[in-house]
Protein backbone atom coordinates (compact mmCIF):
# COMPACT_ATOMS: atom_id res chain seq x y z
CA UNK A 1 0.00 0.00 0.00
CA UNK A 2 2.53 2.14 0.82
CA UNK A 3 4.15 1.88 -2.73
CA UNK A 4 0.83 3.14 -4.01
CA UNK A 5 0.67 5.52 -1.85
CA UNK A 6 4.34 7.42 -3.23
CA UNK A 7 3.11 6.49 -6.99
CA UNK A 8 -0.36 8.67 -6.23
CA UNK A 9 1.86 11.26 -4.06
CA UNK A 10 2.24 14.01 -6.89
CA UNK A 11 -1.43 13.46 -7.47
CA UNK A 12 -2.16 13.78 -3.73
CA UNK A 13 -0.63 17.21 -3.77
CA UNK A 14 -2.67 18.08 -6.92
CA UNK A 15 -5.69 17.22 -5.30
CA UNK A 16 -4.50 19.56 -2.17
CA UNK A 17 -5.66 22.52 -4.61
CA UNK A 18 -9.01 21.79 -3.85
CA UNK A 19 -8.51 22.50 -0.70
CA UNK A 20 -7.78 26.08 -1.51
CA UNK A 21 -10.86 26.81 -3.29
CA UNK A 22 -12.93 29.05 -1.18
CA UNK A 23 -16.78 30.21 -1.36
CA UNK A 24 -17.29 33.81 -1.48
CA UNK A 25 -16.44 35.50 1.76
CA UNK A 26 -19.04 35.82 4.25
CA UNK A 27 -20.87 33.03 2.43
CA UNK A 28 -20.75 30.59 5.54
CA UNK A 29 -22.38 33.69 7.89
CA UNK A 30 -25.59 33.50 6.65
CA UNK A 31 -25.79 29.95 5.58
CA UNK A 32 -27.43 28.53 8.41
CA UNK A 33 -29.71 31.47 8.57
CA UNK A 34 -30.62 30.23 5.47
CA UNK A 35 -31.28 27.00 6.21
CA UNK A 36 -33.44 27.67 9.41
CA UNK A 37 -35.04 30.34 7.69
CA UNK A 38 -36.69 27.40 4.71
CA UNK A 39 -37.41 25.69 7.63
CA UNK A 40 -39.58 27.56 9.94
CA UNK A 41 -40.92 28.54 6.39
CA UNK A 42 -41.71 25.48 5.69
CA UNK A 43 -43.19 23.94 8.99
CA UNK A 44 -45.56 27.22 8.57
CA UNK A 45 -46.62 26.57 5.55
CA UNK A 46 -47.27 22.69 6.72
CA UNK A 47 -48.84 23.34 9.88
CA UNK A 48 -51.18 26.53 8.20
CA UNK A 49 -52.79 25.38 5.34
CA UNK A 50 -54.79 22.02 4.86
CA UNK A 51 -55.26 22.58 1.22
CA UNK A 52 -51.66 22.27 0.65
CA UNK A 53 -51.05 19.73 2.25
CA UNK A 54 -54.64 18.10 0.82
CA UNK A 55 -52.47 19.63 -2.89
CA UNK A 56 -49.82 17.39 -1.78
CA UNK A 57 -51.25 13.98 -0.92
CA UNK A 58 -54.55 13.70 -3.10
CA UNK A 59 -54.10 16.14 -6.10
CA UNK A 60 -56.76 14.56 -8.13
CA UNK A 61 -59.09 15.08 -5.82
CA UNK A 62 -58.19 18.89 -5.18
CA UNK A 63 -58.61 18.65 -9.03
CA UNK A 64 -62.22 17.56 -8.63
CA UNK A 65 -63.43 19.96 -5.92
CA UNK A 66 -62.54 22.82 -7.67
CA UNK A 67 -64.64 22.40 -10.50
CA UNK A 68 -67.35 23.25 -7.97
CA UNK A 69 -65.92 26.19 -7.28
CA UNK A 70 -68.14 29.53 -8.03
CA UNK A 71 -70.45 27.05 -10.43
CA UNK A 72 -73.09 26.48 -7.93
CA UNK A 73 -75.12 25.53 -11.06
CA UNK A 74 -72.81 22.62 -11.47
CA UNK A 75 -73.08 21.07 -8.16
CA UNK A 76 -76.68 21.84 -7.82
CA UNK A 77 -76.86 19.72 -11.01
CA UNK A 78 -74.27 17.58 -9.38
CA UNK A 79 -76.48 17.24 -6.12
CA UNK A 80 -79.48 16.33 -7.94
CA UNK A 81 -78.44 13.88 -10.55
CA UNK A 82 -77.16 11.97 -7.37
CA UNK A 83 -80.55 12.54 -4.94
CA UNK A 84 -82.07 10.69 -8.70
CA UNK A 85 -79.87 8.08 -8.59
CA UNK A 86 -80.74 7.19 -5.10
CA UNK A 87 -84.15 6.83 -5.61
CA UNK A 88 -84.16 5.22 -8.75
CA UNK A 89 -81.40 2.44 -6.71
CA UNK A 90 -84.50 2.20 -4.04
CA UNK A 91 -87.47 1.98 -6.59
CA UNK A 92 -85.58 -0.45 -8.53
CA UNK A 93 -84.88 -2.64 -5.08
CA UNK A 94 -88.26 -2.84 -4.74
CA UNK A 95 -89.33 -3.75 -7.57
CA UNK A 96 -87.33 -6.44 -7.80
CA UNK A 97 -88.59 -7.50 -4.18
CA UNK A 98 -91.93 -6.99 -5.59
CA UNK A 99 -91.29 -7.79 -9.09
CA UNK A 100 -92.67 -11.94 -9.34
CA UNK A 101 -95.96 -10.48 -7.66
CA UNK A 102 -96.39 -8.14 -10.12
CA UNK A 103 -96.07 -10.06 -12.67
CA UNK A 104 -98.35 -12.99 -11.33
CA UNK A 105 -100.67 -10.16 -10.62
CA UNK A 106 -100.91 -9.18 -14.23
CA UNK A 107 -101.48 -12.97 -14.99
CA UNK A 108 -104.58 -12.91 -12.61
CA UNK A 109 -106.40 -10.83 -14.92
CA UNK A 110 -106.15 -13.36 -17.68
CA UNK A 111 -106.73 -16.14 -15.41
CA UNK A 112 -109.94 -14.45 -14.61
CA UNK A 113 -110.51 -14.45 -18.49
CA UNK A 114 -109.94 -17.92 -18.75
CA UNK A 115 -112.48 -18.55 -15.68
CA UNK A 116 -115.17 -17.10 -17.39
CA UNK A 117 -115.02 -20.16 -19.76
CA UNK A 118 -116.81 -23.01 -17.78
CA UNK A 119 -115.08 -26.06 -19.15
CA UNK A 120 -111.61 -24.27 -18.31
CA UNK A 121 -112.60 -23.78 -15.06
CA UNK A 122 -113.93 -26.92 -14.03
CA UNK A 123 -110.80 -28.54 -15.50
CA UNK A 124 -108.14 -26.09 -13.26
CA UNK A 125 -109.44 -24.87 -10.13
CA UNK A 126 -111.53 -26.63 -6.96
CA UNK A 127 -113.81 -24.00 -6.70
CA UNK A 128 -115.67 -24.52 -9.84
CA UNK A 129 -115.18 -28.21 -9.99
CA UNK A 130 -116.77 -29.24 -7.13
CA UNK A 131 -120.76 -28.74 -7.03
CA UNK A 132 -121.76 -29.43 -4.24
CA UNK A 133 -120.06 -26.61 -2.34
CA UNK A 134 -117.13 -26.59 -0.01
CA UNK A 135 -114.13 -24.86 0.27
CA UNK A 136 -112.53 -22.65 -2.57
CA UNK A 137 -109.02 -22.18 -1.77
CA UNK A 138 -107.30 -19.79 -4.49
CA UNK A 139 -103.71 -20.81 -5.06
CA UNK A 140 -102.44 -18.12 -6.82
CA UNK A 141 -99.82 -16.38 -4.27
CA UNK A 142 -100.45 -13.27 -6.06
CA UNK A 143 -103.65 -12.91 -4.17
CA UNK A 144 -101.93 -12.97 -1.16
CA UNK A 145 -102.53 -9.69 0.83
CA UNK A 146 -98.85 -7.60 1.33
CA UNK A 147 -98.80 -6.83 4.94
CA UNK A 148 -96.68 -3.39 4.34
CA UNK A 149 -94.71 -1.16 2.27
CA UNK A 150 -91.60 0.01 3.25
CA UNK A 151 -92.16 -1.97 6.26
CA UNK A 152 -95.35 -0.27 7.49
CA UNK A 153 -98.60 -1.02 7.19
CA UNK A 154 -99.96 0.19 3.53
CA UNK A 155 -103.23 0.74 1.70
CA UNK A 156 -101.91 -1.01 -0.81
CA UNK A 157 -102.58 -4.16 0.25
CA UNK A 158 -106.65 -3.46 0.04
CA UNK A 159 -105.52 -3.48 -3.78
CA UNK A 160 -105.03 -6.80 -3.87
CA UNK A 161 -107.36 -9.55 -3.48
CA UNK A 162 -107.44 -11.42 -0.36
CA UNK A 163 -108.52 -15.34 -0.24
CA UNK A 164 -111.62 -16.22 -0.18
CA UNK A 165 -112.34 -18.90 2.64
CA UNK A 166 -116.38 -18.74 1.97
CA UNK A 167 -118.14 -21.77 0.72
CA UNK A 168 -118.75 -22.25 -2.59
CA UNK A 169 -122.70 -22.16 -4.03
CA UNK B 1 3.42 43.73 33.70
CA UNK B 2 0.87 42.36 31.36
CA UNK B 3 -2.08 40.04 32.03
CA UNK B 4 -3.20 37.41 29.32
CA UNK B 5 -6.66 37.61 28.63
CA UNK B 6 -8.15 34.46 29.50
CA UNK B 7 -9.40 31.82 27.46
CA UNK B 8 -13.06 32.20 26.77
CA UNK B 9 -14.48 28.93 26.96
CA UNK B 10 -18.13 28.86 25.97
CA UNK B 11 -21.33 28.60 28.31
CA UNK B 12 -22.58 25.02 28.54
CA UNK B 13 -26.09 26.55 28.67
CA UNK B 14 -25.88 27.85 25.34
CA UNK B 15 -26.21 26.02 22.26
CA UNK B 16 -22.31 27.05 21.44
CA UNK B 17 -20.96 25.29 24.20
CA UNK B 18 -23.50 22.28 24.03
CA UNK B 19 -21.86 18.38 23.26
CA UNK B 20 -23.26 17.13 19.94
CA UNK B 21 -25.69 14.57 21.83
CA UNK B 22 -27.36 17.39 23.81
CA UNK B 23 -27.67 19.47 20.60
CA UNK B 24 -29.57 16.71 18.72
CA UNK B 25 -32.03 15.47 21.76
CA UNK B 26 -32.86 19.56 21.55
CA UNK B 27 -33.51 19.50 17.59
CA UNK B 28 -35.68 16.45 17.96
CA UNK B 29 -37.57 18.35 20.21
CA UNK B 30 -37.86 21.32 17.43
CA UNK B 31 -35.38 23.77 19.13
CA UNK B 32 -34.11 25.48 16.38
CA UNK B 33 -31.64 27.40 17.77
CA UNK B 34 -29.96 23.66 18.91
CA UNK B 35 -30.08 22.66 15.57
CA UNK B 36 -28.83 26.11 13.82
CA UNK B 37 -25.32 25.69 16.11
CA UNK B 38 -25.32 21.88 14.48
CA UNK B 39 -25.48 23.27 10.86
CA UNK B 40 -22.77 26.28 11.84
CA UNK B 41 -20.68 23.16 13.34
CA UNK B 42 -21.07 20.99 10.03
CA UNK B 43 -21.57 23.50 7.39
CA UNK B 44 -18.15 24.34 6.25
CA UNK B 45 -17.17 20.45 5.84
CA UNK B 46 -21.24 19.32 4.27
CA UNK B 47 -20.66 22.61 1.35
CA UNK B 48 -17.04 21.29 0.43
CA UNK B 49 -17.72 17.59 0.28
CA UNK B 50 -20.34 18.79 -2.19
CA UNK B 51 -19.22 21.32 -3.85
CA UNK B 52 -16.39 19.25 -4.92
CA UNK B 53 -18.46 16.72 -5.81
CA UNK B 54 -20.17 19.29 -8.31
CA UNK B 55 -17.70 21.60 -9.36
CA UNK B 56 -20.37 24.49 -8.96
CA UNK B 57 -20.74 26.81 -6.21
CA UNK B 58 -24.66 27.26 -6.89
CA UNK B 59 -25.39 23.67 -6.51
CA UNK B 60 -23.24 23.47 -4.14
CA UNK B 61 -25.06 25.97 -2.11
CA UNK B 62 -28.28 24.38 -3.24
CA UNK B 63 -27.60 20.60 -1.99
CA UNK B 64 -26.53 21.89 1.16
CA UNK B 65 -29.27 23.18 2.40
CA UNK B 66 -31.26 20.62 1.40
CA UNK B 67 -29.48 18.15 3.18
CA UNK B 68 -29.56 19.73 6.40
CA UNK B 69 -33.22 20.71 6.03
CA UNK B 70 -33.45 16.84 5.24
CA UNK B 71 -31.68 15.89 8.38
CA UNK B 72 -34.17 18.18 10.21
CA UNK B 73 -36.80 16.77 9.27
CA UNK B 74 -35.53 13.15 9.31
CA UNK B 75 -33.98 13.67 12.72
CA UNK B 76 -37.10 11.66 14.40
CA UNK B 77 -35.64 8.57 12.74
CA UNK B 78 -31.95 8.98 13.84
CA UNK B 79 -31.57 6.26 16.07
CA UNK B 80 -28.25 7.11 17.32
CA UNK B 81 -26.57 4.20 15.91
CA UNK B 82 -23.80 6.39 14.29
CA UNK B 83 -22.61 9.63 14.98
CA UNK B 84 -25.13 12.37 14.12
CA UNK B 85 -21.83 13.90 11.51
CA UNK B 86 -21.43 10.69 10.04
CA UNK B 87 -25.93 10.53 9.39
CA UNK B 88 -25.49 14.02 8.03
CA UNK B 89 -22.84 13.23 5.77
CA UNK B 90 -24.63 9.75 4.66
CA UNK B 91 -28.01 12.37 3.93
CA UNK B 92 -25.47 15.12 1.86
CA UNK B 93 -23.87 12.29 0.12
CA UNK B 94 -26.36 10.54 -1.26
CA UNK B 95 -28.64 13.68 -1.94
CA UNK B 96 -25.82 14.37 -3.94
CA UNK B 97 -25.02 11.27 -5.98
CA UNK B 98 -28.60 11.44 -6.72
CA UNK B 99 -28.17 14.95 -8.02
CA UNK B 100 -25.29 14.37 -10.10
CA UNK B 101 -27.42 10.93 -11.86
CA UNK B 102 -30.07 13.08 -12.56
CA UNK B 103 -28.02 16.15 -14.50
CA UNK B 104 -25.70 12.82 -15.78
CA UNK B 105 -22.83 14.14 -17.96
CA UNK B 106 -23.90 17.83 -18.21
CA UNK B 107 -21.47 19.91 -16.38
CA UNK B 108 -21.17 23.04 -15.78
CA UNK B 109 -18.24 24.46 -13.50
CA UNK B 110 -18.79 27.38 -11.51
CA UNK B 111 -15.44 27.24 -9.40
CA UNK B 112 -14.47 28.97 -6.36
CA UNK B 113 -11.63 31.06 -6.02
CA UNK B 114 -8.41 29.88 -4.78
CA UNK B 115 -7.60 31.27 -1.41
CA UNK B 116 -3.82 33.42 -0.71
CA UNK B 117 -2.16 30.53 0.95
CA UNK B 118 -2.32 28.49 -2.17
CA UNK B 119 0.92 29.94 -3.35
CA UNK B 120 2.02 29.41 -0.71
CA UNK B 121 2.02 25.73 -0.98
CA UNK B 122 5.62 24.17 -1.64
CA UNK B 123 3.74 21.41 -2.93
CA UNK B 124 1.72 22.64 -5.08
CA UNK B 125 4.01 25.43 -6.27
CA UNK B 126 6.83 22.90 -7.61
CA UNK B 127 3.96 21.16 -9.67
CA UNK B 128 3.75 24.12 -11.63
CA UNK B 129 5.13 24.14 -14.63
CA UNK B 130 8.41 26.38 -15.57
CA UNK B 131 6.67 27.33 -18.67
CA UNK B 132 3.61 29.23 -17.00
CA UNK B 133 3.80 33.08 -17.32
CA UNK B 134 2.83 33.74 -13.84
CA UNK B 135 2.18 31.30 -11.05
CA UNK B 136 -2.01 32.68 -10.55
CA UNK B 137 -2.78 31.44 -14.21
CA UNK B 138 -0.91 28.36 -13.95
CA UNK B 139 -2.97 27.61 -10.00
CA UNK B 140 -5.99 28.65 -12.28
CA UNK B 141 -5.29 26.43 -15.11
CA UNK B 142 -4.28 24.02 -12.99
CA UNK B 143 -7.40 24.14 -10.90
CA UNK B 144 -9.95 24.11 -14.07
CA UNK B 145 -7.39 20.93 -15.16
CA UNK B 146 -8.21 19.14 -12.33
CA UNK B 147 -11.81 19.83 -11.60
CA UNK B 148 -12.41 18.47 -15.27
CA UNK B 149 -10.45 15.08 -14.44
CA UNK B 150 -12.61 15.14 -11.56
CA UNK B 151 -15.89 15.07 -13.16
CA UNK B 152 -14.52 12.25 -15.64
CA UNK B 153 -14.75 10.26 -12.58
CA UNK B 154 -17.59 7.93 -11.73
CA UNK B 155 -19.98 9.30 -8.80
CA UNK B 156 -18.75 6.70 -6.60
CA UNK B 157 -15.22 6.75 -7.23
CA UNK B 158 -15.06 10.53 -7.21
CA UNK B 159 -16.82 10.81 -3.82
CA UNK B 160 -14.17 7.92 -2.54
CA UNK B 161 -11.34 10.81 -3.72
CA UNK B 162 -13.20 13.88 -2.54
CA UNK B 163 -13.16 11.81 1.38
CA UNK B 164 -10.12 10.67 1.40
CA UNK B 165 -7.70 12.79 -0.39
CA UNK B 166 -9.32 16.15 0.04
CA UNK B 167 -11.50 16.00 3.08
CA UNK B 168 -9.10 13.57 5.20
CA UNK B 169 -11.51 11.00 5.76
CA UNK B 170 -10.29 7.71 7.06
CA UNK B 171 -11.39 4.22 5.29
CA UNK B 172 -13.21 3.45 8.20
CA UNK B 173 -15.37 6.71 8.05
CA UNK B 174 -15.69 6.87 4.04
CA UNK B 175 -17.40 3.28 4.73
CA UNK B 176 -19.82 3.87 6.79
CA UNK B 177 -20.42 7.03 5.03
CA UNK B 178 -21.10 5.46 1.55
CA UNK B 179 -22.62 2.15 3.27
CA UNK B 180 -19.83 -0.18 1.71
CA UNK B 181 -16.84 -1.92 3.05
CA UNK B 182 -13.43 -1.07 3.40
CA UNK B 183 -12.34 -3.45 0.81
CA UNK B 184 -14.66 -1.52 -1.87
CA UNK B 185 -13.14 1.60 -0.65
CA UNK B 186 -9.87 1.05 -0.99
CA UNK B 187 -10.16 -0.85 -4.74
CA UNK B 188 -12.61 2.59 -5.74
CA UNK B 189 -9.72 4.56 -4.47
CA UNK B 190 -6.85 3.05 -6.34
CA UNK B 191 -8.85 2.85 -9.71
CA UNK B 192 -9.89 6.66 -9.29
CA UNK B 193 -6.46 7.51 -8.18
CA UNK B 194 -5.30 5.54 -11.35
CA UNK B 195 -7.80 6.93 -13.99
CA UNK B 196 -7.11 10.93 -12.43
CA UNK B 197 -3.08 10.42 -13.08
CA UNK B 198 -4.21 9.27 -16.34
CA UNK B 199 -5.68 12.27 -17.17
CA UNK B 200 -3.69 15.02 -15.50
CA UNK B 201 -0.84 13.34 -16.97
CA UNK B 202 0.69 16.06 -18.24
CA UNK B 203 1.04 18.18 -14.80
CA UNK B 204 1.99 15.33 -12.68
CA UNK B 205 6.16 14.56 -12.77
CA UNK B 206 6.66 10.61 -13.95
Amino acid sequence: MNQSENNFKDLKNLLKLKRHEVPPPGFFNQFSDGVIARIREGESRGAGSFAERLNDSAPWLVRFLRIFEAKPGVIGGFATSLCLLLLFGVVLAERSESGPQNILTASSGQADSLVSSPSLASATTPEFGSADGGIAISTNASLQPVASVFGQPSGAASLFQSASFAPAH
Amino acid sequence: MIMSEPATTPDPNTPAGMLEGDLVKRARRGDLHAYDELVKRYQERIYATIYHMTSNHEDANDLAQEAFIKAYSALKSFKGGSSFYTWLYRIAVNKTINFLKQRKNKFHLSLNDIDFNAEHDPDLMALISDKTPTREVGLSELQKKLNEALLRLSEPHRMVVVLHDVQGQSHDEIAEIMGCNIGTVRSRLFYARQQLQGHLAEYIKP
